[in-house]
């Protein structure tokens, strides 16, 4: 199929981005890589009346070191450009090993790490991996600018925090915390599927070997990234050992998660992969925190 | 150099990869007009109110096609039993396959909008969707004016006496299998042209498998003489069988016939997965014996297929199924009881394989679970009963010459590690063999995460027969012309056989450069339509490379006897192969001697299983088809690397979901085909060359032969890894992991 009409602008600046966003408000949409609009408009899913193409604004599309040691992405940065980032291989290896999930080759040249934050896939690994690290995004509009936390911008299915006439301009993503580990795991029906679930387990253990930093984020399960709130609250404080990871995993899957059935998967093999996959992401973080390498 | 033999590029395939081929749907005439499909929403059920005046008067609609507009309302390749277009009060719906009313109008999107002005009420009725629901008593009847029962068709193949034999036998299996449907899921959905041409015949511009059944069809639902018909092949944007049927043909003839103007139509994806036949849904259950020293004495099977609502090819796919679910060996005493039901799904028909990828399920599981059951290597038990040269099957029919299971298995076997020791073969152990998994795979989290896995190794072999078979007279015409004047300075050969993107038609060319022997420039090939060629039946059966090649023989022999001996300028010769006859089954004993010629082909897997997800990872496939001769090398690997990725998706992935005969799958995204991730790691394309004495040059088909082994062979793969037989497929990660948490497994590393 193809879309209806639309009126179509290529803006050169943000702020004449910023001013069509203002003048068209809700009718309007932004084109970042199109990986996920286009086809949605195609099957007449999403019916905007205006596209704002971001793609020809510079220096929306940049990977900087942040203050506090961890990253300031621009919207508009490729999803390859972050895959292939030395920086981000060294400052931000959770990043760095989220990035080859995310679609195909094909799908990574042109979508942006915005354009995903902004879809808020609920199967999507970006947004979880937000919240896992306590990130912030930056919405900007003709108004002025805020910092919103990954925490409050994700409001439900496909909905964010975003007004109608704001766009994203820059992603933040704290340091892990020193010493940390980390893991994420997926699991989907063919390799570069969005995900049936995954999972992102951080990490830090006190000078006890006490869990006392602990964030576990799953995708694919609910309406949104979403923490699993009561699996952290069995692991903090705690000695970890597979016992205590072993609890943590199953309160996960039957406290944290309601998910859904569909084609692809059933409700309770969902939640048979929380499980699954909240325990291997945990035992390897555990590993790495212990400072031990991990292949997987 | 000779052409055949050599790995020639396919004549088409620079157009293909630059865009300029025109499929179907890139043919476009000026003043043509939009067709769209009106199609049900409730099945089955009876048609109380049809009123399509409303979509009559809407902006740019020409004509409103119904039942009532049809002049012989039915069609069906093997006998009629579906009507063309349904609509009509009183009209009956009987699957979501069923096409009800065709709008054509100026414009796409005034079809797409009048279909919903068509004022349409249904009265449900009773349906079946399942084979075991259809065969209940008192079931609901798809077709109530053929009768008591919904079944379509059964056989039967009784030989020596089974209890006799499971009376005396040392270790019985007796297991039940299921497996599923499979779309086809070519690149390219239906399309096509059709138009009235000013000599007044009526040309259909499709892509098809065999364009004179089309013809036949179209000019019979028409009520017009067949000669009055026209079809025409552009490039075909893949087959498989499912193009075997029509779909969009005889409503193009007639939407062009009622408009007098040129009608396009474009199926969505959505529907081509609902408007066309799927591979067959099958349950068996199977109990064979054997002696302790591995000796085969006794198969008996009860096999059930689901038809869905019409019978397509069913009756033909349900005999080569009988024959199938016994595999390629010699069993002294058998009982097979096999049919073929309506249901309210999806028609089911032809798909590579035809009947063979479910019967060696059947087959090769039985071998599977046997080997087991005996403590003995799964190679070593089929060398002991497999067929060699001059072996009866269980029909009573000697073999045709040429019987190379055994070499196929052998070196396959090989391949994969297998070792021939004074003790009989003995497969390898998985530990020996190298890792495979690759660092690309390791991005994936999906293959390389951490947590319990498993590997395991699994073989199964098959045969398939070549062309049409149990009594069909096959048929293939060819003609050549040998124009010039002193020597032959260029070649025209007239060939109907469907190039269905395997490569058919640089075949042909290949074969006609060496008969001819002439270099392949000089070869001009007409393939493409029913007004300058004559029948060379279908692109199914892996029978075009068989049939045109012997065709062509025939007509360039006799071209270059009438060039030389003669002296004719230009040497024109019309051949019609037909191979030796096959025969029927007996209703009562199934005897016959069903099938022109064989191939055959042996596959090994190792597999890797996430014993806590379920995933598998294929993480080796070798393959070993006889192929007889390898017209060209490159495009035989291109079919095996083909159906591997087809078979893998259907014994891994494809999972064609309905709810009481809707479809719930019917997009890419929710319908999975493997993409090229999804297949397996490596996949060893070998094939050996041990001509078919039958074959022009020795050559055999190959097509279907690489889908038929696969899912047995993975499916003792996995049972190597954890100890679990899953006797139904797909095996979905979701069956896998709930089974291994059922059952329990030690963890094996
Ligand atoms: C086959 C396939 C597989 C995929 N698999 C995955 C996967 O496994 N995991 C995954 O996460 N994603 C996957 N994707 C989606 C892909 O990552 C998309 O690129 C991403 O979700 C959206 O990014 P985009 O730049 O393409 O955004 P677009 O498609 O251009 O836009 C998406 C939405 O975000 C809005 N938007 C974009 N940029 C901004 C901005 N700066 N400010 C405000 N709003 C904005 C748009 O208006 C639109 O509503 C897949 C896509 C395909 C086609």
């Amino acid at each position: 199929m193809k879309p209806p009409p639309f009126d179509y602008y290529a803006p050169d600046t943000l702020d004449e981005a910023l001013a069509l966003m203002a003048q068209h408000g809700y009718g309007a949409k932004a084109l970042a890589g199109g990986q996920s609009l286009v086809p949605t408009m195609n099957f007449r899913l999403a019916a905007p009346s205006v596209l704002v193409d971001l793609n020809r604004i510079p220096d929306l599309s940049y990977i900087r070191l942040a203050p506090d040691g961890g990253l300031l992405i621009g919207a508009m940065t490729r999803h390859v450009q972050a895959e292939k980032n030395p920086k981000v291989a060294d400052k931000h290896p959770l990043l760095h090993a989220t990035m080859p999930n995310i679609g195909h080759p094909q799908i990574r040249n042109r979508g942006t790490l915005g354009g995903s934050i902004a879809h808020a896939d609920p199967a999507a690994e970006l947004p979880a991996l937000m919240r896992a690290v306590q990130g912030r995004i930056k919405a900007q509009s003709a108004r002025g600018s805020r910092w919103i936390p990954a925490d409050d911008f994700f409001q439900g299915f496909f909905t964010t925090a975003l007004a109608e006439d704001e766009l994203i301009t820059e992603l933040h993503l704290p340091p892990l915390p020193a010493g940390s580990g980390w893991a994420i795991e997926e699991v989907a029906r063919r390799h570069g599927d969005f995900a049936l679930v995954g999972a992102f387990a951080i990490l830090h253990l006190d000078g006890a070997g006490r869990c006392d930093h602990v964030r576990i984020s799953l995708f694919g399960v609910g309406d949104g990234p979403m923490l699993a709130t009561t699996a952290m609250g069995v692991l903090r404080g705690e000695k970890l050992d597979d016992e205590a990871i072993a609890t943590a995993a199953e309160a996960a899957a039957q406290k944290d998660v309601d998910p859904p059935s569909d084609v692809h998967a059933t409700a309770s093999f969902r939640r048979h992969l929380v499980n699954v996959l909240v325990q291997r992401t945990l035992t390897q973080a555990l590993a790495r925190a212990a400072g031990q390498e991990v292949t997987a | 150099m000779r052409a055949v033999g050599s790995s020639i590029p396919r004549f088409d395939a620079q157009d293909k990869v630059t865009g300029q081929a025109l499929y179907p749907g890139d043919i476009h005439m000026p003043g043509q007009l939009h067709m769209k499909i009106l199609w049900p929403d409730q099945v089955p059920a009876r048609i109380t109110r049809f009123d399509v005046s409303k979509a009559l008067a809407a902006p740019g609609v020409v004509a409103v096609l119904a039942a009532d507009d049809v002049p012989v309302n039915e069609y069906g390749l093997i006998m009629p039993d579906q009507e063309v277009l349904v609509g009509r009060v009183g009209g009956l719906v009987r699957s979501i396959i069923d096409q009800v009313a065709l709008v054509i109008a100026e414009s796409e999107e005034q079809a797409e909008a009048a279909l919903d002005l068509i004022e349409i009420e249904y009265e449900p009725l009773p349906g079946v969707y399942s084979i075991e629901e259809a065969l209940a008593p008192e079931a609901p009847l798809v077709h109530p004016e053929k009768g008591d029962s919904n079944v379509l068709l059964s056989y039967r193949i009784r030989l020596g006496d089974v209890e006799k034999a499971f009376a005396e036998a040392d270790v019985i299996v007796e297991r039940t299998y299921r497996t599923h449907p499979q779309e086809h899921a070519y690149l390219q959905p239906e399309a096509g042209l059709g138009f009235v041409r000013p000599d007044g015949k009526i040309e259909v511009i499709v892509g098809g498998q065999w364009m004179h059944e089309d013809r036949e069809q179209i000019a019979h639902a028409l009520a017009l003489p067949e000669d009055q018909i026209v079809v025409r092949y552009p490039p075909i944007g893949g087959a498989f069988g499912g193009r075997e049927d029509m779909s969009v043909q005889i409503v193009l003839a007639l939407a062009a016939q009622k408009t007098g103007r040129p009608v396009k139509i474009q199926w969505s994806r959505g529907e081509s997965i609902r408007g066309h036949h799927k591979r067959h849904a099958m349950i068996a259950r199977a109990k064979w014996a054997a002696a302790k020293d591995g000796r085969l004495l006794a198969a008996e099977i009860d096999v059930s297929t689901d038809a869905g609502a019409y019978a397509y090819t069913s009756t033909k796919v349900l005999g080569n199924l009988t024959l199938a679910c016994l595999g390629p060996y010699e069993i002294p005493n058998v009982k097979v009881d096999s049919r073929t039901v309506y249901t309210n799904n999806i028609a089911a028909g032809a798909f590579r394989g035809f009947g063979g990828p479910q019967g060696h399920f059947i087959a090769e599981m039985q071998m599977n679970h046997l080997a087991e059951a005996l403590g003995m290597d799964p190679v070593e038990l089929r060398m002991k009963n497999l067929w060699r040269e001059g072996s009866r099957l269980a029909t009573r029919s000697v073999l045709p010459p040429g019987v190379t299971v055994r070499e196929t298995l052998a070196a396959c076997a090989r391949d994969a590690g297998w070792e021939e020791t004074d003790a009989g073969w003995q497969r390898p152990r998985v530990e020996d063999l190298p890792a495979a998994i690759t660092p690309v795979h390791r991005a994936f989290s999906l293959d390389a995460a951490g947590g319990r896995k498993a590997r395991g190794i699994g073989i199964a072999t098959s045969f398939k027969n070549v062309g049409f078979s149990l009594g069909y007279v096959d048929e293939s015409w060819a003609t050549v012309e040998l124009h010039g004047a002193g020597a032959i300075e260029r070649v025209v050969v007239h060939h109907a056989g469907a190039d269905v993107g395997q490569g058919a038609h640089t075949v042909m060319r290949q074969f006609a450069a060496d008969f001819i022997g002439v270099p392949l420039d000089k070869i001009e090939l007409i393939a493409d339509d029913t007004d300058h060629t004559l029948n060379s039946g279908s692109s199914s059966a892996s029978r075009m490379t068989f049939m045109a090649g012997n065709a062509i023989r025939g007509a360039a022999e006799e071209a270059l006897r009438l060039w030389r001996e003669e002296e004719e300028r230009p040497a024109i010769a019309t051949y019609r192969y037909v191979p030796r006859p096959t025969t029927p089954y007996d209703p009562e004993t199934g005897e016959a001697d069903p099938n022109i010629a064989y191939g055959y082909c042996t596959q090994a897997a190792e597999v890797e299983v996430d014993l806590d997800t379920g995933h598998i990872t294929v993480l080796n496939l070798w393959n070993v088809t006889d192929v007889g001769r390898a017209v060209n090398p490159a495009m035989v690997r291109g079919q095996i690397y083909g159906a591997v990725a087809q078979s893998i998706g259907w014994t891994l992935l494809e999972d064609l979901k309905y709810d009481r005969g809707q479809v719930l799958t019917d997009r890419l995204s929710t319908y999975l085909v493997p993409t090229v991730l999804d297949t397996a790691i490596h996949i060893a394309p070998d094939f050996l060359e041990n001509p078919d004495p039958q074959g022009p040059l020795g050559a055999r088909g190959m097509g279907e032969m690489p889908f038929i082994p696969t899912a047995p062979a993975i499916v003792a793969a996995v049972h190597d890894a954890t100890g679990i037989w899953f006797d139904e497929l797909p095996l979905t990660p979701e069956r896998v992991a709930m089974r291994l948490k059922e059952v329990g497994i030690e963890d094996q590393d």
